[in-house]
């Protein structure tokens, strides 16, 4: 079968000693910033961006990748033990999962988490191996039209399913697209909102603006806020098993989030967090006794561990198969590709078979790997967290340093770097969210390029967007979409899911 | 009336608005074309139009909410600011001509003076550790050409 014919190629790529390296490292990193808090998979990827430079492409994004899922197990582990969220994709698991840990049940919800992950993790492999083909087929089909107006779909969809303000989010998308802006005009090579500086000719780089947005602009967040205090549970946890009662009822959760989890990561604007929100309302509806959640109901942590990691990993679909990124982590590994001079979109897989199936084998390595640092391993993270945010800030800093100044051997963009950390600052402060817009910045040339064609194609008549009809279609989506945001109901829905803690 | 000035939507929107405003005014010689031939400055001061008018939404909707408080900002938070910001340029203006020690030494140095309770010893251990670490990963293992010491 070709699937397995695919599936076996990647297995030879992803197996050779050096990507089973890299995978170990983005596994051992992923679960390192997903256990701390105050770090997190975007700023991450973007610090360890300018490093894939020097790997070849497909190692650099298998660590890459690795990054993303293993935050997804991590995340977990301070969430059960410390109560607090490791990752934002966490956050619902602190609600059950340390209850259960406060009554004795933590070696329990931490087995739940990573087995629930694994299995979700397995799963949405294979989902991925099996629908990226024929969509990417559809992706070929596609001309200028359809391309354009499958990103407004995406960028309207991102909105939605951000949490705050709509109308804000909006804003956010249009100043990204401003940003990706800055620099030489491709088809006039005029200079565009380059203030005359010649180092910003070739627009901004975008690992330089990531690094400064979640990068610098996080360590400035963390610093005022001040250290909170973090009393890690002392006792040993003793069985790191969970009990048959434990696991009755908690494989029914690990499916219905693994489900919902595959669903949601393929929507634009989709991936881990919105995914285990989602689960944790879910497996409230559908039990028994809804009462039991929020006093160490197992469910309330299978559940939303599962579709975490499912959501992380299919959110890769629409990425590789049609280069749109849905999320600011696929953004960043759009640019990473970008650096290897990979134009991302449904040639890939034709063109760079090895590239594609090797990163999707992997995952299912990763996922094996991750198993065994998360639970015989536990230990070891759980002391990790005793180490103060002082220490981590200052590597954190050095880091985003060293990261920009490499991509081009520039001290400028340093200056850059530090500039978009105060913004960055300031948008978390004003509850302005950076991945829209960091969703625009990448969208955004590709937009205007798609636009321009469009238009030559049509000659200069926009009614080209409605007469073509999967455009037509795709448009029509987008519509639906913002409509329904502004019925009051969906909004008071779409408000309770992100409150849910 | 202060009050009302710092709330968060209010600020955000005058934000978005300033930004549209600023882009609007260094694209105003830019060639704007036709739809057909759209020229460098069509789709930046369209994004600006849009921009400005979900900003005045956003600042509309701010002035319209009932008790949102306004935001402040104290010296505790202004310190992190200034700190990580010099910290950075500092690096910037010493990497090509101090080397990689000396830079990292200054980026810490700095840096440290944002956290409330780093004592002197932890600060020159974290310096010597990153500064290992630093140079083992970026420049023994990855082969960039970072000076290393003061270039003269």
């Amino acid at each position: 079968m070709e699937l397995f014919d695919n599936l076996a190629l990647g297995l030879g790529v992803a197996l050779t000693p050096a990507n089973l390296g890299f995978a170990l490292v983005g596994a051992l990193i992923g679960t390192l910033i997903g256990v701390l808090p105050g770090i997190g998979p975007i700023a991450t990827i973007a610090m360890l961006l300018p490093l894939t430079f020097h790997l070849e492409p497909v190692s650099g994004l298998i660590m890459l990748a690795g990054i993303f899922y293993g935050a997804q197990y991590g995340g977990s582990t301070t969430a059960i033990l410390v109560n607090l969220p490791g990752e934002t994709s966490s956050v619902v698991t602190c609600i059950d999962g340390h209850q259960m840990a406060r009554q004795g049940k933590a070696g329990s919800a931490l087995a739940i988490a990573a087995l629930g992950s694994f299995f979700a993790g397995t799963v949405s492999t294979f989902i991925i191996a099996a629908f990226a083909p024929p969509l990417a087929r559809v992706g070929q089909s596609f001309g200028a039209p359809e391309y354009f107006s499958l990103m407004v779909l995406g960028l309207i969809a991102a909105v939605v399913l951000a949490h705050g303000s709509v109308l804000k989010a909006i804003a956010m998308i249009i100043l990204g697209l401003l940003l990706g802006l800055v620099g030489t005009d491709g088809q006039t090579a005029a200079q565009r909102f380059t203030f005359d500086i010649t180092e910003l000719s070739d627009g901004i780089d975008f690992a330089v603006l990531a690094i400064g947005l979640f990068g610098v602009g996080e360590v400035i967040a963390n610093l005022t806020r001040g250290e909170e205090s973090r009393s890690v549970m002392s006792e040993k946890i003793t069985r790191l098993w969970p009990t048959r009662e434990d696991f009755r009822l908690a494989w029914p959760a690990v499916l219905r989030g693994t489900a919902l989890g595959s669903i949601l990561g393929v929507l634009p604007g989709g991936g881990a967090t919105l995914s285990s929100f989602a689960a944790y309302v879910l497996e409230k509806k559908v039990a028994r006794e809804p009462s039991r959640f929020g006093r160490g109901a197992v469910e309330g942590v299978a559940g939303p561990e599962s579709a975490n990691n499912a959501g992380a990993q299919t959110s890769f679909i629409p990425m590789l198969t049609l280069g749109i990124p849905g999320n600011a982590v696929m953004a960043l590994m759009i640019g990473a590709m970008t650096i290897h001079g990979i134009q991302p979109g449904p040639q890939v897989m034709s063109e760079r078979p090895q590239l594609f199936w090797g990163m999707v084998a992997s995952m299912w390595i990763g996922n094996l790997m991750l198993l065994v640092i998360n639970l015989p391993l536990i230990g070891i993270w759980v002391q990790l967290l005793k180490v103060p945010y002082r220490f981590l800030y200052l590597s954190i800093l050095l880091f985003c340093a060293i990261g920009v100044y490499t991509i081009g051997n520039s001290p400028f963009a340093v200056l850059v770097a530090a500039f978009f950390g105060i913004v960055g600052y300031i948008f978390m402060r004003l509850e302005c969210e950076a991945p829209p817009m960091i969703l625009g910045f990448v969208l955004g040339p590709l937009m205007e390029d798609n636009l321009r064609r469009a238009m030559r194609i049509s000659g200069g008549d926009p009614t080209i967007f409605i007469h073509r009809p999967i455009s037509l279609g795709l448009l029509i989506a987008a519509a639906i979409l913002l409509v329904m945001v502004a019925l009051p109901a969906i909004r008071r829905g779409r408000e309770e899911a992100f409150q849910e803690s | 009336l202060l009050h009302i000035l710092a709330r968060k939507n209010v600020l955000a929107g005058l934000m978005f608005i300033a930004i549209a405003a600023l882009g609007l005014w260094v694209s105003r010689d830019y060639p704007i074309g036709t739809a057909l031939r759209m020229g460098t400055g069509y789709v930046p001061r369209l994004l600006c139009w849009v921009l400005m008018g979900l900003g005045a939404a956003v600042l509309i909707q701010g002035l319209r909410e009932k008790d949102a408080p306004p935001e402040r900002i104290t010296l505790r938070q202004l310190i992190p600011i200034v700190v990580v910001t010099a910290s950075l340029i500092a690096f910037s203006l010493a990497i090509e001509q101090l080397g990689f020690v000396l830079s990292v030494l200054l980026l810490i140095g700095i840096g440290a003076v944002a956290a409330r309770d780093i004592k002197l010893w932890e600060v020159a251990v974290a310096a010597l550790v990153l500064i290992v670490l630093g140079w083992g990963i970026f420049i023994l293992g990855l082969g960039l050409t970072i000076p290393v010491w003061p270039v003269w």
